[in-house]
């Protein structure tokens, strides 16, 4: 036995350094255990919102064999593969109070191919009047087909009429765009040519949707706020043509959005997420939300980005209900370069 | 027992300072992305200030502000004022006041007092047609300080409503008025005139280019365009001469005070765009040069000595649009000094090899880069600057 330390004391001493030992992994659990839980409490409203507005389940109902159907017979395009490449749906609505939340159409309707390995981006718009068969059955301009079967019903019509397999779609009203916009503070767009407009909708903010409200974007590089893109992307009165041109301007905010997405933190989820509460929906859950946000942000070679839009010849004028009938062939072999 | 208590009542307010502290942190780290712009007079003067020649006028989030002896002074309120545009002699300027659905030109005095109303494009109270108000965009006075030009929304035809340059008496009715160019149909219009010397104006046109696409173009004019009739709406061309292509997607031009050089920005089609320079002729640009790429630049306007350009460019990408300055040595360095001649070896004839100068060092012109005179504002990249000397 070692001098000078007695059985009893060797014990108690023993006890004591156990007992700093647990206090201090106490402690430290309570600290760790209080910062997950400070953690929660900044994120749990934004995951609430997240959890509500990602991860939609995609319901195609059955189809209805349709006897003008034309496009289904085309052949189906070769796949492309390309290793973690996606596609992606992008729908934008006027969910205004003259539309049934339920059976708004899509003004606005964008393929996105997403190719990680080559960081490349293709973006192709169809045209809202395009008359197409619907999965659902009948024929009619490609923006019902989402009032006829929600996200579900225009993924399924743009699968069955272009030949493609969409993996995602992100769906957003118009308060969601300026929402969003406003959110990450405003983008920076080199507005194409000045967008005046007498007979804008007045339908933001108004109890009267059918009222007209005048507008005038300015040309040039500038800084816009939700208001005003949504503005620049939504006016077609004053552009020969119409569609196509509002279509032209939608992929350039877009990219602009992007632009500025690069700057968005983890930490600045909850705000948007509270801004953009409900305006927003998507196939994707958050996890795969998550993934993509930084990743996007790599995206930095404008050259590797495609913007294209249908115009003639691969549609022409004259359809029923004033829409624009499509010229199939060359559609097809349009999307088959680029989409699988 | 009381050890334990103590040790109970540590943790609980450990657990509390911590979950809170890491709420506060998270909120703290978050990117400021969506940071409201400040008023440039926040801060003003600040020590070392960069000073620009003269006073340089500018507008953010609707109001008028001057930029002098590296302060700003706020001299409209925030009410839809912008686009400032000096009288030749500075002691008046002319400004729009923009409202939600039409915008007005008024006259102020330098320090932003209200004058006179020049256009009212309100349109009747009775008249509920939103097509019976009118813009009034980029007013300029012309040398002679009596006629002034404008982008104004008239003709328009149901939903065509292109700006044309409209010519009128400064102190006249806008019935007095002019039409300058007749603007292609469902393209937005004619914009930026810049009044000439020569009595006539230099403007940008927006057209499609060969692939549908809407581009802007710079374009002279000498003399009011001819009247569209009923069959040729527009009668492109007739009005002057283009000056840039369709491709290049030019606009914002600006000509220095010498009146021998043009600024103006190019975008190629693409979402950033140049700030560029060339010589100009009265009639006609020289072989134009990029002086600033890959930024986005609005707005470039020379300073009235000459002494470089001012424009407006946001520091981050997406982010608001500050004001920058382009000294003159960035885009006209001095001349390099003479080459040493060799000092010949004295002595008589020598039939020699000739002796090899020793070589000078390089002269690497230092690289002269844009100056940034403000961080955290938000200007309206859509208002030409104006600058008194």
């Amino acid at each position: 036995m070692p001098l000078g330390i007695l059985p009893g004391r060797r014990a108690r001493a023993s006890r004591r350094r156990l007992s700093i030992v647990r206090t201090a992994a106490l402690a430290i659990f309570a600290i760790g255990l209080s910062a997950m839980a400070g953690s929660v409490a900044y994120f749990l409203p934004a995951a609430k919102l997240a959890w509500d507005a990602t991860g939609q389940v995609i319901s195609i109902a059955s189809p209805t064999p349709s006897p003008t159907s034309t496009a289904v017979s085309s052949p189906t395009p070769s796949p492309i593969y390309q290793p973690g490449a996606f596609t992606v749906l992008l729908l934008g609505s006027d969910d205004d109070s003259k539309f049934s939340p339920d059976h708004v159409l899509t003004q606005s309707m964008i393929l996105v191919r997403v190719i990680p390995t080559t960081k490349q981006v293709i973006m192709l718009s169809i045209p809202r009047d395009l008359y197409v068969p619907f999965w659902a059955g009948g024929s009619g301009k490609i923006d019902g087909a989402y009032s006829y079967g929600q996200a579900g019903g225009a993924i399924a019509t743009v699968e069955q009429d272009f030949g493609v397999h969409i993996d995602e779609y992100i769906w957003i009203g118009l308060l969601g765009l300026i929402k969003l916009i406003d959110a990450i503070g405003g983008i920076d767009v080199v507005t194409s040519n000045p967008v005046i407009d007498d007979y804008y909708p007045q339908d933001i903010y108004d109890p009267y949707p059918y009222d007209f409200q005048r507008v005038a974007v300015l040309a040039g590089p500038q800084h816009l706020d939700g208001i005003h893109a949504m503005q620049y992307v939504r006016s077609r009165h004053n552009d020969l043509q119409s569609d196509i041109g509002r279509s032209k301007r939608q992929q350039q905010v877009l990219l602009a959005i992007r632009q500025k997405a690069k700057q968005v933190s983890s930490t600045d989820v909850p705000s948007i997420a509270a801004a953009l509460g409900g305006e927003i929906k998507t196939s994707m859950g958050l996890g795969r939300v998550a993934q993509l946000i930084p990743f996007a942000a790599t995206f930095d070679n404008p050259d590797a980005i495609t913007s294209m839009v249908m115009t003639p010849p691969l549609w022409h004028g004259g359809g029923p209900g004033g829409s624009l009938t499509p010229n199939w062939p060359e559609i097809l072999a349009l999307v088959r370069q680029y989409f699988p | 027992m009381i050890a334990r208590f103590f040790l109970g009542l540590g943790l609980c307010a450990l657990l509390l300072v911590t979950s809170f502290a890491t709420y506060v942190y998270l909120g703290g780290r978050n990117s400021k992305v969506d940071v409201v712009a400040q008023k440039p007079t926040v801060g003003s003067p600040r020590p070392n200030a960069f000073t620009l020649p003269g006073t340089l006028y500018l507008s953010q989030n609707g109001a008028i502000y001057s930029y002098s002896f590296g302060r700003f002074h706020q001299l409209t309120i925030e009410d839809g004022w912008m686009q400032p545009s000096l009288y030749p002699d500075g002691t008046y300027m002319l400004a729009v006041h923009r409202t939600y659905n039409y915008s007005d030109v008024y006259i102020l005095t330098r320090f932003g007092q209200r004058i006179s109303l020049v256009v009212n494009n309100a349109g009747s109270a009775n008249n509920s047609d939103t097509g019976s108000k009118h813009w009034s965009f980029y007013p300029r006075l012309a040398p002679d300080g009596a006629t002034m030009w404008m982008s104004y929304d008239e003709p328009k035809v149901g939903y065509d409503v292109p700006l044309s340059i409209w010519e009128m008496p400064v102190n006249g009715r806008i019935n007095q008025g002019r039409l300058w160019t007749n603007s292609i149909d469902y393209t937005g219009g004619d914009i930026q005139p810049i009044p000439l010397t020569t009595g006539g104006i230099m403007y940008t046109k927006y057209s499609r280019d060969d692939n549908g696409n809407l581009v802007g173009q710079l374009w002279l004019s000498m003399r009011p365009s001819p009247p569209a009739n009923g069959l040729t709406l527009t009668t492109y061309g007739a009005e002057g001469q283009a000056l840039t292509s369709a491709t290049d997607d030019c606009s914002s031009p600006s000509i220095s005070p010498d009146g021998h050089a043009i600024a103006m920005i190019c975008t190629y089609e693409r979402q950033d765009d140049r700030l560029e320079i060339a010589s100009w002729d009265g009639s006609n640009i020289g072989t134009r040069r990029a002086l600033i790429i890959n930024q986005l630049v609005a707005q470039p306007t020379w300073a009235p000595d000459g002494s470089g350009i001012a424009f407006l460019a946001p520091a981050v990408p997406g982010g608001q649009f500050q004001l920058w300055f382009l000294p003159k040595n960035a885009y006209n360095p001095p001349p390099p000094p003479p080459t040493p001649i060799p000092t010949p070896t004295p002595g008589g004839p020598y039939h020699g090899l000739a002796p090899s100068p020793t070589p000078a060092p390089a002269l690497v012109a230092p690289v002269i880069k844009p100056i940034q005179i403000t961080t955290n504002a938000g200007f309206d990249a859509t208002s030409p600057l104006a600058w008194a000397g």
